[in-house]
């Protein structure tokens, strides 16, 4: 396999460029991809591919509008795309997009999956409430890996996984200092895609590589940092409600929530709707229920649910009207349950999600053990 | 105009009463939260903790009638349930009443006059400058500088369907409550709480002229968004930034379906049908059917939106939901004399035909 | 008395229906006691046993919280055990990841015939429970 094809140029162009190549060459009918609104100041997934690609598509935007694994869950639900399309992911939405995959909410067929080493993203509320072509403009400095992203969401800036590992094929940003980009095949699909693409057999890739893995270990210890004193701030049933005391129970964090797949969640139904006087006794017995109910049954619940398949996308404190940091508590949850099974959202794809496979002989640490003698009664 | 009574009560003592000489289960009212910074609607069933109450406070993290209909959908309290509702609040209820998504059945409905809320996420418990200024805007019956643009174009901001009112703007927080009991249930209230009737108040002047404020606060907002949805481009233009979530509809209290259309199997298509639409439409942005969601919405409770705000607190993108809704749909309701929330036993337009009506619609 | 001893926690023991009822009619038949706080309840099988309904316990009011079912390889429908050991995993590390006391949930597999072993993890669990006090989220009304 080809290690990888050096293209000198913009960034942003190029990309868009060896795109519109592919779709000229037939050899993809379609792009599905970010580009600007409209109005300048958002991002939306578009579906391209009639002619050329937009103008304002962007490979790399700045924002996380909508998961890209939830747009390519809308695609392909219902059954695999019949032509091939590629598929522009930052590397959070690639691993969900292989999440998605293995409880059959993705079809993978005929999909070409592109990230890239992703510079971080801004809030959301940051950038629709700030100055777009401002915020652009310093994001576009971030993207050849040497300068961090000012100002990124919580999540971005402990983010460990920021290359696209395991894609068809990676847009390598890092050591390319903005002046270029490597296209490298991750797989099969991707080598074939790449025969013809313009631009220089690599022979400095190295670079990048030096650059990832550099970054990956200054990440991983910030990340645990990070993570370990922010779990300070929620230990025990204070300061874990004191942090969620900003909550209104909207829900809209799981809405969003790319793993969160389920069409009727559990704490939406019937399940915990009760009567009048039942609630009345619950507010007995606690001196109290807060209405709505089911707040932190909600959020430690969801945990249970889905926090081994978390990918810290962030996309949950996006969404958040109350500011509560949801992203942090998912990516802590997430880490330590991840950590039970050794398990890495997204890392394989043959690779089966810790609830649906079980050993015969595992987790021991959480059964109590029987040690009285068995005497004869 | 019913009499207003001076109570000699201030509102703990009136909560405590609520317990002591109605003899109500519980108490539902906006409290303090035992840690943080923030307020939430709480259910009480003993007077031990009302010192934590604060009924007035100026945030509505949820939309109340969402709540009390969740306590009463199932099955309604055996005994009497005292309910703190905002005006806005207190009008969703009654339209959940009317599609049986709620039920007044042992609820003492205590309602006052609103002086408009802060977003959720902008005022905290300890925002002294913030409260100072509200508390000065309510005594002198003004619009307070930061209340939602939506609050304050209010002009339903008098409760209508209550058992208790508590008349609030024109008067200081610090005196006793004064009360009015528009229902049967609420003078039968006023007898067990052994009010002195004879100790009538005048209606306060600051009541006129909030409400002169707020018309033509209602006025130019009206203008302002019909300038801004002037033409079909103007409405894309307003929903460019929507991201889809749908939060605006699941905090809605008109918006109750378990199972929203819009989420539904409707709006999964097969890929090819994706790839037909964006051969029509050069490129296809995903999520797709976002303006349908908006109009589709409105177009299912335009009539019955009582303009709470709830929608625009919670959009993550900032778009102005609740300032469009509230325009578009006192349209809607003025085509049938309509006004959400008026009273219980009007039905809802859309329930209530006449053989004749509505001529000018058709050709 | 002093308050350690008024101190009756209230346990929900999740049963399933082959291996951890069968434990506690053992018991019964081999009259043997335990503690009679505990309020049994009897699923199919523990791998029905979703970490919320055990979170929900704790939150609504109850002080601990047991699972016993089959042990491994015994499982009626062969791997529902196992999906519970696992759920509960996952449920225990994020209890401690947010120090809400994860030794508030026990599981322990008891056999049909393991009427002792059922009685004995009763006694000692509600022991437990008892030295561990009251459980705090039971008594916050901002959950």
């Amino acid at each position: 396999m080809i290690k990888g094809i050096w293209v000198e140029g913009p960034v942003k162009k190029g990309v868009l460029d060896f795109l519109n190549g592919l779709l000229a060459e037939k050899k993809i009918k379609a792009v599905l991809m970010p580009a600007k609104n409209k109005g300048g100041d958002s991002y939306a997934w578009f579906l391209m591919g009639k002619d050329r690609l937009l103008e304002s598509a962007d490979p790399v935007p700045p924002v996380m509008t909508t998961q890209g694994a939830n747009v390519v869950s809308y695609l392909t639900k219902k059954g695999p795309v019949w032509e091939k399309t590629a598929v522009l992911l930052r590397p959070c939405e690639y691993r969900a997009v292989i999440e998605l995959a293995k409880i059959k909410q993705v079809d993978l067929t005929n999909l070409v999956l592109i990230s890239f080493d992703c510079p971080g993203a801004y809030p959301l509320e940051k950038y629709v409430n700030g100055d777009p072509e401002e915020l652009d403009e310093s994001f576009e400095v971030c993207l050849g890996g040497v300068v961090e992203l000012d100002g990124p969401r919580n999540v971005c800036a402990i983010c460990h996984r920021f290359t696209g590992t395991g894609a068809d094929i990676e847009i390598g940003l890092m050591g390319g200092e903005g002046k270029g980009f490597w296209l490298v095949p991750g797989s099969k699909q991707g080598e074939e895609l790449l025969d013809g693409a313009v631009g220089s057999e690599s022979d400095n890739i190295d670079v990048r590589e030096k650059a990832i893995s550099d970054r990956t270990i200054a990440r991983e210890t910030k990340r645990n940092n990070t993570l370990d004193s922010f779990q300070e701030t929620v230990m025990g049933p204070e300061n874990l409600l004191n942090t969620l005391s900003a909550c209104i129970n909207c829900h809209n964090c799981s809405r969003v929530c790319p793993i969160c797949f389920c069409r009727e969640c559990y704490f939406d139904s019937k399940a915990l709707s009760s009567e009048a006087d039942n609630m009345l006794q619950r507010a007995q017995r606690k001196s109290g229920l807060r209405l709505p109910p089911d707040l932190l049954l909600f959020h430690l619940g969801r945990m249970s649910h889905m926090s081994v398949s978390c990918v810290s996308c962030g996309a949950c404190e996006d969404a958040c009207p109350a500011n509560v940091p949801v992203s942090m508590l998912f990516a802590l949850a997430g880490r330590n349950t991840q950590a039970v099974f050794d398990y890495e959202p997204g890392r394989r794809l043959d690779e089966a999600i810790p609830h649906t496979v079980f050993k015969f002989e595992e987790l021991k640490d959480f059964e109590t053990p029987y040690i009285k003698e068995y005497s004869k009664v | 105009m019913e009499t207003m009574i001076d109570s000699r009560m201030m509102m703990t003592d009136f909560l405590t009463a609520l317990f002591d000489k109605l003899d109500v289960a519980g108490v539902a009212v906006m409290s303090k939260l035992p840690s943080g910074e923030k307020t939430a609607f709480t259910l009480f069933t003993g007077k031990d903790d009302i010192k934590e109450c604060v009924p007035f406070f100026p945030a509505m993290p949820a939309n109340a009638a969402r709540a009390v209909s969740k306590f009463t959908r199932q099955a309604v309290p055996s005994k009497t349930v005292a309910v703190f509702l905002r005006p806005c609040e207190l009008r969703a209820f009654t339209e959940l009443i009317k599609i049986k998504q709620a039920s007044f059945d042992n609820l003492l409905i205590l309602s006052y006059d609103c002086s408009g809320v802060f977003p959720f996420q902008e005022i905290n418990l300890s925002d002294e400058t913030k409260l100072n200024a509200y508390r000065d805007a309510v005594s002198t019956g003004k619009n307070c500088e930061g209340i939602r643009p939506v609050c304050a174009a209010c002009t339903r901001f008098t409760p209508q369907g209550e058992d208790i009112a508590i008349s609030f703007v024109g008067r200081s927080t610090d005196q006793p409550l004064v009360f009015s009991f528009p229902s049967e249930k609420g003078l039968a209230a006023a007898e067990q709480l052994g009010l002195d009737v004879s100790n009538t108040v005048a209606a306060s002047s600051a009541v006129e002229s909030l409400a002169q404020e707020r018309r033509s606060a209602e006025e130019e907002l009206t203008a302002e968004v019909d300038a801004s949805l002037s033409d079909t481009q103007g409405l894309v233009n307003v929903f460019d930034r929507c991201v889809s979530c749908h939060a605006c509809s699941y905090v809605c209290p008109i918006c109750y379906c378990k199972n929203c259309y819009f989420d539904s199997q409707t709006f999964e298509y097969f890929p090819e049908s994706y790839f037909i639409r964006m051969q029509a439409k050069g490129a296809l942005r995903f999520p797709v059917d976002r303006v349908l969601f908006h109009l589709g919405r409105l177009s299912h409770m335009g009539v019955s939106c009582v303009a709470c705000g709830m929608c625009e607190d919670v959009c993550p993108v900032n778009i102005p939901v609740s300032q469009i809704f509230k325009t578009a749909g006192s349209k809607a309701q003025a085509l049938f004399d309509y006004i959400p929330g008026e009273n219980y036993d009007e039905p809802l337009p859309l329930l209530a035909y006449a053989e004749q009506e509505l001529e000018e619609f058709e050709d | 008395m002093d308050e350690k001893k008024e101190f009756t926690p209230s346990i929900i023991y999740g049963l399933c229906s082959w291996c951890g009822t069968g434990g506690s009619e053992t018991a019964g038949a081999m009259h043997l006691q335990y503690a009679d706080n505990i309020r049994p309840f009897r699923v199919p099988c523990t791998g029905a046993i979703d970490p919320v309904y055990i979170l929900r316990a704790l939150i609504e009011g109850a002080d601990g919280f047991a699972v016993s079912g089959c042990h491994p390889g015994d499982c009626h429908f062969d791997s529902g055990n196992y999906r519970a050991r696992r759920r509960i995993a996952v449920l225990k590390s994020l209890l401690d990841t947010f120090g809400l006391d994860s030794e508030r949930v026990l599981l322990r597999w008891v056999g049909h015939g393991e009427g002792k072993r059922f009685a004995d993890t009763v006694n000692e669990f509600n022991d437990y429970i008892k030295e561990m006090k009251k459980n705090p989220l039971a008594e916050r009304r901002d959950t």
